[in-house]
């Protein structure tokens, strides 16, 4: 009898510890560099004041750039989010409704921007669109110039244009699951009640869906938000927050680049705490402001003409669209390596060939090998650390009661900018603070596993919630097997793709983060900022070669996610 | 006057691989309450959703009273359509659900309330329209997505096994209701089931299919008493099914004899000498008594199984040839039967049916899949 209520007692303090462990390590690894760089500036604020608003040479020039700079992240991510969803709903319905020829091939191109470490995507639609090996060919020069401005909206077009390649998936990828959940029979319901598409899709897949379209929203403005590899590529004379704290942070001023860090932590939350919360909530809002019966007249009108004369229209579009934010930059690129493999097509000289560059003086193939050799060790390291947190925190969340509470505080590694979340490393366990990793490998692993942590946790969750599992443990428990056997033999194996699934979209994203490396690299590059660096170089050739060398890169891992992902 | 004609319709699905439907006739009368009866599979739904347009045909026309409907979309081809699962808008109330169709088809708001109000007060709902679908129980959500189908003011209404997703009690009570509201409103209704109950109960005519054919359309009464078809003699109601040879065809009469020798008399005409045949027998036509009684379609044997089960009694008799069948008797009329003991069974001449024996085997014949 002793020995039972012993046994009870041995396994209670084994789950407790369990829990305290994954907190603990949360705690540690997650939460503390997320919300590090506010305690930061806030312990350290006359001298960020001095700083940002009362330099004693140049005054409050560093606010007013601060001003600037996140006013022209808000903007770019407002309108990229707005195109995203113009052209992602189409294209989610298409897929989620349609079965037609070359629809797997459709989206993999789009999970393909998902995986693609950005600065070399980012190049590629810098030749696209400003040079005559891209879609200048036609007309002789550059589409536009890289520093074009679009009027009235005062957002550059070539970062307005990478933003929305990089976002768009996330809208349609969560719209077309969601589409794909809800079954047709209620826009047949509505088709036999007299309805048109446009009119269906209005009045009833719309509101059905809109909690889709809102988190993929939500998803895209916060990456659009922290973007930086593909941005500083096309940036040319602007700045976005993003990229100022990593400038400011290489002239060591972290007092401004701290401050601004923290308003973008800020403004993120501000923008999509709100959002999720409401989101939260069951069913979510339901809008009734249509039903005005004169207005609605004239909207049946138009959707009666739309629906019959355009129907085809939007397809096509949304297929154009992909064609050329997608496929033509991958073309372009690949077509122009082969044209500069062994000279200059221009000049016809050597030096400006991709094979000198790569073996020549420069040697830029031995900086690519070694980057390639730190960015897979770390990813490897940081995604193999995030899984570990991950599996245990997932059961946390489902079985605990501070569940809920950690699941929506996992969404702020996710909404916090890279580069604001690099800095907030940098002087936390960086020579800024606790002085115990240098800038290297390992203070990039530390980086990583902050966003890795909750990417892995989500496709965990989500097959979690799928399968059952609750049932199957029960099964277990009434057939004998204890609940160490169960989390062996029943829920680890159950979860096993949702963790693979995980773990590889955690490992490209970290293979692909700019942001945050740049600050927390020191002399270890990975590719992503070697690319960066070589455009900067305006060792052209070489970064065609390293772009190239990603997407190449990127279609492996894409064909790795869709052998894990297929049923 | 929305009468239906479905000519030499067919429809594959799978590139081509399954065939849903088959070269299907087939002519609905206006106001008339056809049912589309056939096991799981068969390809009624497939008929039905061609009609509505939710399915378009590979081959074949549809018309809807006078116009050609092939190619025009759902919304066009005025139409009520019921779904199983009854498709109510989730984020709409009762009220919004209902008058959905009067709004999207641009209706004035006089009308459409008027309308609304007329169809909800028919369901006997009208005092839930405020309430969600999620708050309703399953028969007044189907009431409800009825409502709606009749709201959009179609004279054509389309019923995807609509009572499918009830309990039992609710859904016998629903299927007359169902029936007096098409009737009271003088629509012309196609309604899906496979519940042959529900079909005799609530149609005009039924057409049973099966794998993608339409193998006889008729009144209730037709397909019970004179089925064209092993199957539809199987499906609609219940037959014992006893093989055998055409033995010899007079003026009167055409002998069969049964495996053992057994002689068996019919009324039937259309099969010759030496014919190999099936005969169908309703379990109640046959008549049972104790002991051997000698005379005309009297067969003996022994009794397998004998089960009270309320109204009938039924009994399973395994005859000396070593053929069986089920006898099913009003339980106040009959005798109580003790397993082992002999009986005679036997059947009017003029009450079994004889079919040619299927090529492919009795058994696969009458196989629901």
């Amino acid at each position: 009898m002793n020995k039972g209520i012993h046994g009870i007692d041995r396994k209670k303090l084994i789950a407790k510890i369990a829990v305290f462990a994954t907190l603990a390590s949360l705690f540690i690894f997650v939460f503390l560099p997320s919300f590090f760089l506010i305690s930061f500036t806030f312990t350290k604020w006359p001298d960020v004041y001095t700083e940002v608003f009362a330099n004693p040479f140049i005054g409050d020039t560093n606010w007013i750039e601060i001003q600037k700079h996140l006013a022209l992240s808000l903007r770019l991510a407002f309108f990229a989010v707005m195109l995203d969803l113009l052209f992602g709903i189409p294209l989610a319905y298409l897929l989620a409704r349609k079965k037609f020829w070359g629809k797997g091939f459709l989206e993999d191109l789009i999970t393909f921007t998902l995986v693609i470490p950005t600065s070399g995507f980012g190049f590629a639609t810098v030749l696209t669109w400003t040079t005559t090996s891209g879609l200048g060919y036609l007309i002789g020069r550059g589409i536009v110039d890289i520093d074009f401005l679009i009027p009235l909206i005062n957002v550059p077009f070539m970062m307005l244009i990478v933003h929305i390649a990089l976002t768009f998936p996330y809208i349609v990828r969560t719209l077309q699951a969601k589409l794909e959940d809800l079954e047709p029979v209620f826009e047949q319901a509505s088709r036999t009640l007299g309805a048109f598409p446009l009119t269906t899709f209005r009045k009833i897949v719309f509101p059905l869906t809109l909690p889709a379209i809102f988190s993929g929203g939500v998803l895209a403005f916060a990456r659009s938000l922290g973007e930086t590899g593909a941005t500083m590529v096309v940036s040319s004379i602007y700045t976005t927050a993003p990229i100022a704290v990593i400038r400011w942070v290489s002239q060591f001023k972290f007092g401004s680049a701290s401050f601004l860090g923290c308003l973008l932590i800020v403004v993120a939350s501000a923008v999509i705490l709100p959002v999720e919360f409401v989101l939260q909530k069951r069913g979510g809002p339901t809008f009734r402001f249509f039903s005005i019966r004169r207005i609605e007249k004239k909207i049946l009108k138009t959707e009666k003409f739309v629906s019959r004369r355009l129907s085809r229209i939007k397809d096509v579009i949304s297929l154009i669209f992909i064609l050329l934010i997608v496929i033509l930059p991958i073309i372009i690129v690949l077509n122009s390596v082969a044209l500069s493999w062994s000279h200059d097509p221009d000049t016809g000289r050597v030096e400006g060939s991709v094979l000198y560059q790569l073996f020549g003086p420069s040697n830029y193939f031995a900086s690519l090998l070694k980057a390639t050799m730190v960015s897979f060790a770390s990813a490897f390291v940081a995604t193999y650390v995030a899984t570990c947190i991950a599996i245990p925190t997932v059961f946390l969340i489902e079985r605990h009661r501070l569940g809920r509470f950690i699941r929506s505080m996992l969404r702020i590694p996710l909404i916090v900018p890279t580069s604001a979340l690099g800095l907030s490393i940098l002087l936390l366990w960086g020579p800024g603070g606790l002085k115990l990793v240098n800038p290297g490998v390992w203070l990039i692993v530390l980086t990583h596993i902050v966003f890795s942590v909750p990417v892995v946790v989500e496709p965990i969750i989500a097959t979690f919630e799928g399968s059952e599992i609750p049932m199957f443990e029960g099964a277990a428990r009434t057939l004998g097997a204890t609940p160490y056997n169960t989390m062996e033999t029943i829920s680890l194996p159950l979860l096993k793709r949702g963790i693979l699934t995980g773990f590889i979209l955690s490992f490209t994203r970290s293979l692909g983060e700019t942001g945050a490396t740049f600050l927390v690299m020191g002399s270890d590059v990975t590719i992503p900022p070697l690319v960066v660096n070589m455009v900067e170089a305006l060792a052209i050739p070489a970064a065609l070669f390293a772009s190239t060398y990603l997407i190449a890169l990127s279609f492996v891992l894409l064909l790795v996610f869709r052998m894990v992902t297929k049923r | 006057m929305p009468d239906v004609k479905m000519l030499n319709v067919t429809k594959t699905f799978d590139k081509g691989r399954i065939v849903a439907v088959d070269h299907v006739d087939l002519f609905v009368h206006d106001k008339e309450y056809l049912t589309l009866l056939g096991p799981s599979g068969c390809g009624k739904t497939t008929t039905l959703r061609m009609v509505a347009g939710l399915v378009e045909p590979d081959e074949g026309e549809i018309y809807i009273g006078e116009g050609r409907v092939s190619g025009l979309p759902p919304e066009d081809r005025d139409i009520g359509y019921v779904f199983q699962q009854y498709a109510l808008f989730p984020h709409m109330d009762v009220w919004d659900n209902v008058t959905y169709g009067p709004l999207v088809k641009g209706w004035n708001e006089k009308k459409s309330e008027g309308i609304g109000r007329e169809m909800l007060e028919l369901v006997r709902l009208y005092e839930r329209t405020d309430a969600f679908p999620r708050e309703l129980s399953g028969g007044m959500q189907q009431r409800i997505a009825l409502a709606r189908a009749l709201a959009a003011g179609a004279k054509l209404l389309l019923l995807d096994e609509p009572l499918g997703a009830l309990d039992a009690k609710i859904r016998n009570e629903l299927r007359y209701e169902l029936r007096k509201l098409v009737k009271d409103l003088e629509l012309t209704a196609i309604h899906v089931t496979h519940d042959q109950g529900e079909a005799m109960a609530i149609s005009d005519r039924i057409a049973v299919m099966r794998k993608g054919k339409i193998l006889q359309v008729g009144t209730p009464q037709e397909l019970y008493m004179k089925p064209q078809h092993l199957f539809v003699a199987h499906f609609i109601g219940e037959s014992n099914f006893l093989e055998g040879y055409v033995s010899k065809v007079t003026k009167k009469e055409t002998v069969i004899e049964l495996r053992g020798g057994l002689m068996v008399r019919t009324l039937d005409k259309t099969h010759k000498e030496d014919d190999k045949v099936v005969i169908a027998v309703r379990p109640e036509v046959l008549t049972i008594e104790k002991g051997k009684k000698e005379g005309v379609n009297s067969l003996f044997g022994q009794v397998e199984k004998f089960r009270f089960e309320g109204t009938n009694t039924r009994c399973e008799i395994r005859f000396e040839n070593g053929d069986s069948a089920v006898v099913v008797r009003p339980a106040l009329m009959t005798e109580w039967l003790d397993v082992g003991e002999k009986v005679t069974v036997s059947f009017p001449v003029e009450k079994s049916f004889v079919f040619p024996y299927p090529k492919r085997g009795l058994r696969e014949e009458l196989t629901l899949e």
